[in-house]
């Protein structure tokens, strides 16, 4: 079909012109910008006039439950100005003697690394100082001596009104760090920039963040101001609401502020929390405005570590309180009914060693509700053995120990549920029956963060349903139901009503309301005994739970009991007012 | 092969520039590339494109096989799935499927030339799954050459000029429903298109700088490695996009002149195979690659002056990027066997 051919190679022509003319179109653009405008363009390169500005937005609020304000913002003053401006020849020590004269120490050195810090293009502004008030900003722009080419900027400042109280759960702000900026998404962040770092403000960073603002501008040859090319307002972050009862919140670190120690108290029935107290305690105010390297070791350094929240990421072993959960389990498996009696000596006898129960003369015979009310751990021990450490593993599983209970805070510990398996790979050695016994009464290798236990004693007081512990209300999820039977709780319930009632718990139940929970004294190889009281009111129709947990506090009675009855007792005569 | 010669400055310009973009690294990556590109073309002119064009077929069905595996599950990298991973080295093989398409093409388009309506629109069916698949991941700039590749290749093949017209007539109606379908940064980029000052921190900012760097290059350039623009970050990734303006910068209208006539040269002996050949199949073929190249080349160069809209297509020879340079040499291959095995022909 040699017609078709011909066809082709008029085709073939045709588009051969086609992209001719094409590249003669090209080479005019080019022609028309490299050539004839080429001076406009050169201009407009060497002496680039496009400024931008960052605003950055104001934070979104954090507040409790009754909208007391944790975190709000206040107005202060930064210098600004541009690396394009500042790079030039002695600027920087005209601006280091400037800002000493006014009494702000800063070498030319700590310019240069601030600048380089934020750094992005040349024409982008830098903060150079931060957090100044307005009378500063104004006595340092009315020096004649201040360069025309830095400004003052009016920025946010965040101000944590609570401070110390709940500093473990707001968090603090500080500025973004090289690592967090590198794994930022481009244009997310830049240099300078606050970011959450811990608490509330780390998690929720997203939420109150904001979106930033720009500006660009032109300047003129001194860096002036000539006009605005394009603004983008910033857009406050979304506020935050709590759960969080501060006066709760407040009573508690005032009954902890003696110990070393945490407090939870949350909502039986959805997981908020009200009280996430942990003692002892750092202000974050300082934190947020910018600390010395000195400042912030000797937070970061103390041995007594105020910046751990012991409430989510302190592990204790779960001791007495951890026979809510044996006691369940073994009515649960049919190893034990309420009938079911053992008698204690003072000790269990073994042919390896024996076990003492905590009261040497013994408690005699004793059922499960009885051994829940004494804390007898003679009973406990038979019936950890009964039940053996895979079922006894089973239901602790159930209540979802061993892993992080999803609290919308960062940082938070698993804890440890220990088992054989554990112990193999930790210490070579097999599990034996001794370890099942220990493990029984909440000792040994189990370790649990307070709020965890808290999450058990939820379940124990609505009727088994897991509940996942949240701060913020549009996080709660539904609890989930384990499917114990009701009688069975009741028994436990009815146990743990008469610890308090008539047993080793008496002391939380001075307050005038009525409560139930269980005691406990956790060994602690390091010093004296850690004391912990797990417990929930009213007791017959639970509301709330709490749990405290006090280092060296040596007995759960005497210690940690009251502060839970008192931290109760209030929350209960203060109802908030229900927002569900 | 005058055409093989012009294709080996090039990569050396290429590897030049890519040093120029970001560092060392880049360049010798580039470098690496443009190796395994030359290995790879004269692989293609030794098997010759006879061999391809009997696969064309099984080829462009395995191309379309990844591309949906692409579309259903690969990893995205900057939001959109172009890119199939092997350890360190990552294809992308949307690049590929551009020769494939041509092949495919060139064959079907030959057997039933698209001269009744019929086979118009059989030639056009053929390569819309390909053109849905690129469109899936998003990828419109690619979307976008396949399209005109297609259209030229059809052109070529002998299409009568109404049927051309009546598609593009369809395709200007369509334009106001493509509308919705762009996403949100797309339409940006279009709107800043017609209007470079409408956000001059955002989407025109691109533009707005790539022009003041390809303009204040003026007529002798700034010199090798002195390019400002690019160097203080004004110009957006200007080692792949971007990479003209920091050639314009750099070097000025007379190399901006030379690189046009260099690509003028290139086209005219891809053409100058096509007519040589007495082979169809190969005629069309060439027609595709060259409106392959000329249709990225145009865009390219287009964007970085702010006269076409900024999409993410690459300059051939280039801009940083592997598989891009790899398809091009192979394509390349397969011109260069067309122009050999007709020449042997005559002899």
């Amino acid at each position: 079909m040699p017609e078709i051919r011909d066809l082709l190679d008029t085709r073939l022509k045709t588009l051969m012109y086609l992209i001719f003319i094409s590249l003669a179109v090209l080479f005019t653009g080019l022609y028309f910008f490299q050539i004839v405008h080429a001076d406009r363009y050169i201009r407009l390169a060497t002496n680039n006039r496009l400024r931008l500005i960052r605003f950055s937005p104001p934070r979104g609020e954090i507040y409790d439950r009754n909208g007391v304000p944790l975190a709000v913002n206040e107005t202060t003053f930064s210098i600004m100005g541009y690396p394009l401006d500042l790079d030039r020849q002695g600027m920087l020590l005209r601006v280091s003697e400037l800002l000493s004269n006014h009494g702000i120490p800063m070498s030319v050195d700590d310019l240069a690394k601030t600048i380089r810090k934020q750094r992005w293009a040349p024409y982008r502004v830098i903060r150079l100082v931060p957090n100044l008030t307005m009378a500063q900003m104004a006595e340092l722009v009315a020096d004649p001596e201040c360069p025309a080419q830095l400004f003052p900027l009016p920025e946010w400042r965040r101000i944590y009104p609570s401070g110390a109280l709940a500093a473990n759960v707001t968090g603090y702000v500080g500025e973004i760090s090289e690592n967090e900026l590198k794994n930022s998404l481009p244009g997310e962040y830049v240099g300078g920039d606050l970011v959450g770092k811990g608490g509330i403000e780390r998690y929720y960073e997203e939420t109150l963040r904001g979106t930033a603002g720009e500006e660009a501008i032109e300047v003129d040859a001194r860096g002036r101001k000539v006009r605005t090319l394009d603004l983008r307002p910033s857009t406050k972050g979304e506020s935050v609401s709590l759960t969080l009862d501060m006066g709760a919140q407040k009573l508690t670190m005032e009954l902890l502020s003696a110990h070393k120690g945490a407090v939870v108290v949350m909502d039986v029935r959805t997981g908020a929390v009200l009280v996430l107290a942990s003692s002892p305690t750092y202000d974050n105010n300082p934190l947020a405005w910018g600390v010395s390297t000195k400042e912030w070791r000797e937070i970061t350094e103390d041995r007594d570590r105020p910046m751990l929240d012991r409430s989510i990421a302190g592990v204790y072993p779960p001791a007495s309180t951890f026979k809510a959960i044996v006691a369940l389990a073994a009515l649960e498996e049919g190893v034990v009914t309420p009938g079911t009696t053992f008698f204690c000596s003072g000790a269990l006898r073994l042919p390896s060693r024996a076990f003492r129960c905590w009261k040497r003369s013994g408690h005699g015979s004793v059922n499960l509700i009885s051994a829940l009310q004494y804390s007898c751990d003679v009973y406990f021990y038979q019936v950890g053995m009964k039940l053996g450490i895979d079922r006894l593993l089973k239901w602790v599983r159930k209540f979802g120990l061993g892993e992080p209970t999803g609290i919308d805070l960062p940082g938070e510990a698993g804890g440890n549920i220990a088992g054989p398996e554990w112990k193999k790979r930790r210490t070579k050695e097999n599990w034996y029956q001794g370890d099942t016994i220990n493990y029984s009464i909440g000792q040994g290798f189990l370790l649990l963060t307070p709020l965890q236990i808290a999450r058990v004693y939820a379940a124990v007081a609505n009727g088994g349903r897991l509940v996942t512990p949240f701060l913020v209300p549009s996080r709660a999820q539904a609890p989930v139901d384990m499917g114990i039977r009701q009688e069975k709780l009741a028994i436990v319930q009815k146990g743990l009503n008469y610890v308090v009632s008539r047993g080793t718990g008496s002391r939380a139940g001075r307050f005038g309301i009525s409560i139930a929970g269980k005691t406990g004294t956790a060994q602690n190889s390091h010093g004296p005994d850690h004391a912990v009281f797990a417990g929930y009111a009213p007791a017959d129709s639970p509301r709330y739970v709490a749990v405290a947990m006090i280092e060296a506090g040596e007995h759960g009675s005497s210690v940690a009991s009251p502060i839970v009855g008192e931290v109760l007792a209030y929350i209960l005569s203060h109802p908030a007012e229900e927002t569900e | 092969m005058l055409v093989l010669l012009c294709w080996g400055i090039a990569c050396i310009f290429s590897a030049a520039s890519g040093r120029i973009g970001s560092g060392t690294e880049f360049a010798l990556r580039q470098f690496g590339w443009a190796v395994v590109s030359c290995v790879a073309c004269f692989s293609v002119i030794s098997v010759g494109y006879q061999k391809f064009m009997d696969m064309a077929y099984p080829i462009y069905g395995l191309t379309l096989l990844v591309l949906f595996f692409m579309d259903v599950a690969a990893p995205t990298v900057k939001g959109a799935q172009r890119w199939l991973s092997f350890g360190v080295i990552r294809i992308q093989p949307s690049e590929f499927a551009k020769i494939s398409l041509i092949l495919l093409l060139s064959k079907f388009l030959s057997r039933y030339p698209p001269l009744t309506l019929a086979t118009f629109l059989a030639g056009w069916g053929a390569g819309l799954p390909v053109i849905f698949l690129i469109l899936g991941q998003p990828d419109l700039g690619s979307a976008l050459v396949y399209v005109f590749i297609m259209l030229c290749v059809i052109f070529v093949a002998g299409a009568p000029l109404k049927y051309l017209c009546g598609v593009l007539l369809l395709g200007l109606s369509a334009l106001p429903f493509a509308w919705f379908f762009l996403r949100d940064y797309q339409k940006m980029r279009l709107l800043v298109f017609l209007d470079p000052t409408r956000d001059p921190l955002g989407a025109g900012y691109n533009a707005l700088q790539s022009r003041i760097a390809v303009g204040s290059g003026s007529f002798w350039g700034k010199g090798f490695l002195q390019g400002l623009q690019s160097k203080l970050r004004f110009l957006p990734e200007p080692h792949t996009d971007f990479i003209f303006g920091v050639y314009a910068e750099e070097f000025g209208f007379w190399g901006t002149t030379l690189l046009l006539l260099i690509f003028g040269v290139i086209f005219m002996r891809i053409v100058a195979a096509g007519m040589k050949s007495r082979d169809m199949r190969a005629k069309v073929l060439v027609s595709g690659v060259a409106a392959w190249i000329w249709f990225q080349m145009f865009e390219n160069i287009g964007m970085s002056m702010g006269l076409m809209p900024i999409t993410g297509i690459t300059l051939p020879f280039f801009s940083y990027g592997g598989s891009s340079l790899l398809a091009i040499s192979v394509a390349l291959g397969l011109v260069s066997s067309v122009y050999i095995s007709s020449a042997k022909r005559y002899r």
